[in-house]
């Protein structure tokens, strides 16, 4: 995604052919794409591409946000926005800031970490645990579920399809335990909220919307996360200097810290969507039923778009990136992604210098979630 | 009490026509378009397209007749 190939490929049109449908390279073309009522989001039929019919996770997949469309997705969409707002998040960020500063208390002295299982892992799912109110000490079995059914996005999934329903079916149960003591004792927590939201409204969250919801949350919040932030990270070794800005004044900078890192090395390389009728845009006539990938890395580097596109610049006003996908399937919880990230980057700018990327690192490929499962750092504890 | 949408920073999600449709709007190019005037009986679905701006683009003017 990041090759030269790309690059001069985007210099020269503003999509290329592939064997996988149309990869759109251009900001300017992604950017009104992206948010085209012409185009669903089309994911429903990813299972059955890859030889899944039936089962546990097809059944909960054809339900989820993700791939719902019209009136279902726009109904849960509008009840469970609000539940996700900034000024619901705002107060959860000194319990970010302490998360982060004792996950790093554990390996500070030691001048060396696994960033990925060390910090990156532990602080996404415990913040995960904190947004739901589900007790953290059960994060790593939350992590291990979350991951199972990460492998549901991959091209192995019908070799892996077992594991991935018995982990929906065990999500499943966890997922109505936590409704039933929510409904039982109201806590100060997003899940709550979501409750709520399903009993005043008579009905219109079913308790199977409420479960299912409550299953893409922990799927979809977790790896997320802990694979952006050691994107952040691996971006952030390269350039010092804006890792010394950072930690200069954090306050100043902790939300374009997050908005950099996600912008020139997100987790999503590209974005899928599907025509859902037959139109024109630009010379091409886009035919219903085509697939396009809009490339997220390549249009929010896109020098058309962005001076020196490449390099993080935190005092830069940039156009906004498209890491979060767009339109009316725009990620659900990019304001606690932008927090969290925003928090985890200026703890550890602030407490760590020289920081390196060591031997050994297990990235995932190019996908629309990659990122490490084992990122070794070196650094020097400040002082 | 008026809407107000911060047409720079706006780019055209949608989010908000979900929350509350009778307000806000896209039209056939994908532009917002929205009513500046509302009942105070629908303040709390205006509030909720606010809360679902990704942009936060959305505000209440609240010196405006």
């Amino acid at each position: 995604m990041d090759s030269e190939d790309v690059r001069k490929a985007r210099a020269t049109h503003w999509y290329a052919r592939t064997d996988w449908g149309i990869a759109v390279l251009s900001y300017e073309d992604s950017s009104f794409l992206l948010k085209n009522p012409r185009l669903t989001q089309g994911s429903a039929k990813w299972p059955s591409q890859h030889g899944v019919f039936d089962g546990h996770f097809d059944r909960w997949w054809q339900k989820t946000l993700l791939v719902l469309e019209g009136d279902e997705h726009n109904r849960i969409r509008r009840l469970v926005n609000p539940a996700f707002s900034p000024r619901r998040i705002e107060p959860l960020h000194p319990r970010f800031q302490a998360l982060a500063e004792s996950l790093v208390d554990e390996w500070i002295d030691d001048g060396r970490t696994d960033f990925a299982g060390r910090f990156a892992a532990p602080y996404a799912t415990r913040i995960l645990c904190v947004i739901l109110g589900i007790d953290e000490r059960d994060w790593k079995k939350i992590h291990e579920l979350a991951s199972t059914i990460g492998l549901g996005l991959g091209i192995t999934i019908q070799e892996n399809i077992a594991q991935i329903d018995d982990a929906i079916v065990e999500l499943t149960q966890y997922a109505e335990s936590l409704v039933l003591s929510r409904r039982k004792s109201p806590q100060d927590d997003i899940l709550s909220t979501l409750v709520e939201t399903r009993d005043a409204d008579a009905g219109k969250l079913s308790d199977q919307e409420l479960i299912n919801l409550i299953i893409l949350l922990i799927f979809a919040g977790i790896d997320t996360t802990r694979n952006q932030l050691a994107l952040a990270v691996e971006a952030f070794s390269k350039q010092p200097d804006q890792w010394e800005k950072l930690a200069a004044d954090p306050e100043r900078y902790a939300a374009k810290a997050a908005e950099e890192a996600l912008r020139i090395n997100p987790i999503g390389r590209w974005i899928s969507r599907e025509a859902a009728e037959t139109f024109q845009h630009k010379e091409r006539t886009i035919e219903q039923g085509t697939t396009l990938h809009l490339f997220t890395m390549t249009s929010a580097t896109d020098p058309a778009a962005f001076d020196d596109p490449d390099r993080i610049d935190l005092d830069a006003e940039r156009a906004p990136h498209f890491a979060f996908g767009g339109g009316v399937h725009h990620c659900l919880g990019h304001f606690v992604a932008r927090a969290d990230i925003g928090v985890a980057l200026t703890t550890l700018a602030t407490r760590m210098t020289d920081l390196r990327l060591g031997e050994g690192a297990e990235w995932l490929p190019d996908s629309g979630n990659t990122g490490a499962n084992k990122l070794p750092i070196t650094f020097t504890p400040r002082s | 009490m008026k809407i107000f949408v911060d047409q720079v920073k706006c780019q055209n999600h949608g989010l908000c026509a979900i929350s509350s449709p009778d307000h806000f709007e896209l039209d056939a190019d994908g532009e917002l378009r929205y009513q500046e005037s509302f009942d105070e009986e629908n303040i709390d679905e205006i509030e909720d397209a606010i809360d679902s701006c990704p942009l936060q683009a959305i505000a209440l003017n609240r010196d405006s007749a």
